[in-house]
């Protein structure tokens, strides 16, 4: 038969059990914030954010439009923009 | 027996609402000592200043009703005010009617020396040290890359003759280019003291494009980032989930994420700010230029045309033919990427 134990040395054991937890879950977020949060760590991945818009980028070409692209652009920039009004 | 067995049932249940009760005291706990635990790591902080559980929870702000939109506002206005220790204003002054904004860059004219990354870095509440983010990469291209022969440009396309205008001749434009700027060994990273213009070089500034049909909207799963009715591509901050899928799907790599909490010192915060603008970021969501809507939508230049010592930027509106973008579209040699994948965006680089 399982009693309920009221006795001082239950609650202690109670107690610790909630400090162990609360303890065990600030831990667990402190290592997560300090493995992604750190300067360095986080100017480095910055860094590389801006490193795959340059090789984006430098790959990239830049070409004349014609008259006819031009125009052809624009009325499909106001078309976009009319169908979307409607 | 039976007696027995019903008490041992009592008892178990007994024990195990003691056991859920344990769990909820400490669950409890957990909350009240969290905030306690954080404060003490960084230092007493003003409760003002902090993301309330409200604004955590809020939903799309396109979504939410006028009151809730009033709500929203007040809560944020509250926060940076505590946060930054200024008389912050977030406004939600909607998108002008009548209005599909466009931006046009002269590439020679640019001199390539980032006054428009820094005003725009100000004027937008980018995070300042480790890391200062930008939304605006100045390319640095040899001039060499530039080749164009205007007597070329409009060969390769069908030709009136003696049948007709059918069929379709190849050649000329229809593969390769007459006129062009290759991005071939391009510097991104020229020293902040480097003298400019050097005469070698053409400075090609980058930013958010603006597509009209925008890879990042498709690719964002909660819709949080948007085309406005101006064509800009707005994100709501505060339903971004961080998943960075929209920067893996813009073409021009325009899209910053905030790694950690952003660094901005409260001396340098601009606060007169937008909802979907220049408001203060969290860590864990997107940013990206807005053509500075909270400027744009008062009848107000970006910060980085302001800022341009030489006259490069122009700004507009695409649906009037009398607008500086449009009459550049119109008269001068205006490029598109050649990898363009139909985003038609509505930044342009033009010269002459």
């Amino acid at each position: 038969m399982i009693k309920k134990d009221n006795s001082r040395r239950a609650f202690f054991k109670k107690a610790a059990a909630v400090a162990g937890v609360v303890a065990a879950a600030d831990y667990t977020r402190t290592l997560i914030s300090s493995s992604s949060g750190s300067a360095n760590n986080i100017n480095e991945k910055y860094v590389g954010d801006v490193n795959t818009q340059d090789r984006i980028m430098s790959q990239k070409q830049l070409v004349l439009m014609t008259d006819n692209e031009k125009k052809l652009m624009l009325d499909e920039l106001l078309d976009t923009y009319h169908k979307e009004l409607a | 027996m039976s007696e027995v067995i019903n008490t041992r049932t009592d008892d178990v249940k007994e024990s195990r609402r003691d056991f859920l009760k344990n769990i909820g005291i400490a669950g409890a706990a957990a909350l009240v000592a969290s905030p306690v635990s954080v404060e003490a790591s960084v230092g007493p902080a003003n409760p003002d200043a902090e993301i309330t559980v409200a604004e955590s929870l809020q939903g799309h702000f396109v979504l939410m009703s006028d009151e809730e939109k009033e709500k929203a506002i007040e809560r944020l206005e509250k926060r940076y005010t505590a946060k930054y220790g200024k008389k912050t204003t977030v406004s939600d002054v909607p998108a002008p009617e009548g209005v599909l904004f466009g931006y046009a860059l002269n590439i020679s004219k640019c001199i390539g020396c980032r006054r428009c990354v820094h005003a725009c870095v100000q004027e937008n509440n980018q995070s300042r040290n480790d890391p200062e983010i930008q939304w605006i990469q100045v390319m640095k291209i040899p001039k060499g890359n530039f080749s164009f022969s205007a007597d070329k440009l409009y060969k390769g396309y069908p030709e009136s003759g003696k049948l007709g205008d059918y069929g379709v001749q190849v050649g000329g434009n229809a593969y390769t280019p007459v006129g062009g700027l290759s991005t071939e060994e391009t510097q991104n990273y020229y020293a902040a003291n480097e003298m400019v213009p050097d005469k070698d070089y053409f400075y090609v500034p980058v930013q958010c494009q603006q597509c009209e049909k925008p890879p990042c909207v498709k690719a964002c799963p909660v819709r949080a980032t948007f085309r406005d009715p101006n064509g800009v591509v707005v994100i709501d901050y505060n339903w971004c989930i961080g998943c960075r899928m929209c920067q893996l799907a813009c073409p021009y790599g325009a899209r910053r994420f905030n790694w950690g909490e952003p660094n901005l010192p409260p001396a340098e915060m601009n606060p007169k700010t937008h909802y979907f603008g220049n408001r203060p970021r969290m860590r864990g969501v997107m940013e990206k230029c807005t053509f500075c809507l909270q400027r744009t939508r008062e009848g107000r230049n970006p910060a980085c045309l302001e800022a341009c010592p030489v006259g490069a930027r122009k700004f507009g509106n695409l649906l009037d033919p009398e607008s500086d973008v449009r009459k550049i579209l119109a008269t001068k040699k205006v490029f598109r990427f050649k990898e363009e994948m139909s985003t038609y965006p509505k930044f342009f680089y033009f010269v002459g």
